[in-house]
């Protein structure tokens, strides 16, 4: 064979640059955008999963009225001072279905003051004793505990001084380590044990601008692992009873003002692509047709000679489908890149919690762009191209 | 070869009125033949050559090419008939414009099991034939008219048709244009091809073994 449709078809973008180039342009812009939303909405989504996964934790218990607190601080990495009385960590290991209970205290360091090497930092104290946020972190990759002086970082944490130090109040402590990064907040947080907290509080006073106060017997929140297959509405429902000035959030709960707000913001974009998404496909069946109406003589000649009508259909919707597959590839590429430079630019800037995407998740994303767009295409040309090829050739010629 | 048995083609108008360009016209052709089809603008030839092809479907009548019914025939079947048994000279011009001289001379042979290399082999000599071997890299915008209708009726012969049809292949050429395609068709017919011209040119008729002559729809034959 010596044309195959699929050659015809790039002669024919080619012949007809200024149109195709129209639709390239089309279903670029629409591909570009629908790939960095979507990148966009994955990369918040895993980093919220990832984040919840760090806290290990099935319940959180939180004073009441701290929830938004805790959610800024654990997404955002803003600090947060809550306090609620230690006694409520004995209540709640001696409720039915809770397996293990474990404490945090949250901290901040000082504004810009030459005792804190790091600036307004969210600094969580953990007990080494209960606690399943961090320790598996530090069994797997220090084989120990940390010792005191030790402080671990979450993955944006870094030694100001490039010496593996960090200041806190007046202390100078070890880094031993970075997490992995999540994306949300808890890349900006210091990790270290209760010990270290009082050992940094002592000091503070002679050290520090001003002293770090750890209120006595006061916690800022409980961490509660379940017993397995045990429901968490049922011991939810316990604190609630029981502790009526803490509130229990379960972890998929968690972040869910954060959660509904950006649903509800990618919704309206959403349908702001799919209006997009229409138009484009409208723009570019018009295009086509445009295009493809104006070679109806020259399909009824290749029909004269012998092309059959499926050869004829076949090459009008290939003709847009290969523009459409192309600005697909090139715009998704784009739409990949746009993010890929500013993912700093939400983390940072907008405080919001991203992660980008694994490679799986952007294959998939890729192909389901490039899908849409084979899609549109299709839908946009099957109509004009089934007519053309139906059409008797001796009544397309003389049009 | 080519039969049309009380061939009717009519239209319906916008208006609910109808024309009928052909009216139950009966015609054979032999193996061979060179048929010469006359008359005024409007008359019907182009219709007849387009029943005669299968680029419209007759309202009545029975159209046979090579004893096959072509209407009785799927699309894949009428459309590989035509592949390999047609060859085309249109009126109007018909190039593809984004094919250069050389593919749209070997257009025809990706319809037929033709390899590439026999089909511009083919597709070369056919257009050293008449007279446009040095142009396989031109575009059709880059020909003349005349070099145009040559190139066309170089892809007419590139599948090695049994049948010509050619629909006024010398309207609008100057006389020695017209009279090198005129023969190329000879040598043609010389070799054996069956052909069917439509034109307005009585000075055409001595190439032809037969004249028919089309008024208002029907068929005569001229003696």
């Amino acid at each position: 064979m010596t044309m195959s449709f699929i050659n015809l078809a790039l002669k024919n973008i080619k012949g007809n640059l200024v149109r195709s180039m129209m639709a390239f342009i089309c279903v670029l812009g629409i591909s570009a955008f629908f790939i960095s939303t979507m990148v966009v909405s994955s990369g918040t989504r895993a980093s919220m999963q990832k984040g919840l996964q760090r806290l290990g934790a099935d319940l959180l218990v939180v004073p009441y009225g701290a929830q938004t607190d805790i959610e800024t601080a654990l997404l955002m990495g803003k600090p947060s001072h809550i306090w609620m009385p230690q006694d409520y960590l004995d209540k709640i290991s001696a409720m039915q279905g809770v397996a293990s209970v474990s404490p945090q205290i949250y901290l901040q360091s000082l504004y810009q003051a030459s005792c804190c090497s790091v600036s307004e930092t969210f600094l969580v104290v953990y007990d080494p004793k209960t606690d399943f946020t961090v320790t598996p972190w530090l069994q797997q990759n220090l084989g120990r505990e940390l010792a005191p002086g030790e402080v671990v970082g979450g993955a944006d944490i870094f030694s100001p001084g490039n010496n593996g130090t960090i200041e806190l109040y007046g202390t100078t402590l070890n880094l031993v380590g970075n997490l992995e990064p999540t994306g949300t907040g808890m890349d900006q947080t210091i990790f270290f044990a209760n010990d270290t907290a009082q050992e940094i509080a002592a000091s503070s006073v002679t050290k520090a601008v001003s002293p770090l106060v750890i209120p006595q017997g006061k916690i800022s929140s409980i961490l509660i692992k379940l017993k397995p297959g045990v429901d968490v509405r049922t011991v939810m429902a316990q604190v609630y009873l029981d502790l009526p000035d803490a509130v229990p959030v379960s972890t998929p709960q968690l972040f869910g003002t954060f959660r509904d707000q950006m649903l509800g913001l990618l919704g309206g974009v959403m349908v702001f692509i799919a209006l997009a998404w229409v138009l484009s496909a409208i723009l570019v069946g018009l295009v086509f047709s445009m295009s493809a109406n104006e070679r109806r003589r020259q399909m009824a000649v290749l029909r004269a000679l012998g092309a059959t009508r499926w050869y004829v259909l076949k090459s009008l919707i290939a003709e847009c489908s290969l523009v459409a597959a192309v600005a697909a590839m090139v715009g998704s590429v784009i739409g990949f890149l746009g993010i890929f430079i500013f993912q700093s630019y939400f983390s940072g800037t907008l405080k919001l919690p991203f992660l980008f995407p694994s490679a799986v998740s952007l294959l998939a994303l890729y192909l389901l762009s490039l899908a849409l767009s084979l899609v549109t295409a299709a839908v946009a040309t099957v109509y004009p191209a089934i007519k053309i090829s139906q059409t008797e050739p001796a009544m397309g010629m003389r049009e | 070869m080519i039969s049309l048995n009380n061939v009717t083609r009519s239209y319906i108008l916008d208006g609910g009125s109808s024309i009928t360009p052909v009216s139950h016209v009966n015609l054979h052709i032999n193996r061979g033949e060179f048929v010469l089809l006359v008359g005024r603008s409007g008359s019907g030839k182009t219709s007849l050559l387009n029943l005669a092809a299968g680029l419209i479907k007759p309202t009545s009548g029975k159209i046979t090419i090579k004893d096959a019914d072509l209407w009785q025939l799927t699309d894949r079947q009428q459309s590989a008939l035509r592949a390999s048994t047609i060859g085309f000279v249109f009126q109007f011009p018909s190039l593809i414009p984004t094919l250069n001289v050389l593919q749209n001379t070997a257009l025809p042979s990706t319809f037929t099991r033709l390899s590439k290399y026999v089909a511009l082999e083919r597709a070369t000599a056919a257009l050293n034939k008449v007279g446009l071997g040095k142009r396989l890299g031109s575009f059709p915008k880059q020909l003349s008219a005349g070099e145009q209708k040559r190139v066309v009726l170089a892809r007419a012969l590139i599948n090695e048709p049994e049948i010509l049809l050619a629909d006024e292949p010398t309207s609008d050429l100057d006389e020695s244009t017209e009279h090198d395609i005129m023969e190329v068709l000879k040598e043609l017919h010389g070799d054996g091809m069956t052909i069917l011209m439509v034109t307005h040119s009585a000075e055409l008729m001595p190439y032809a073994s037969r004249v028919l002559k089309m008024e208002e729809g029907n068929l005569f034959e001229c003696n």
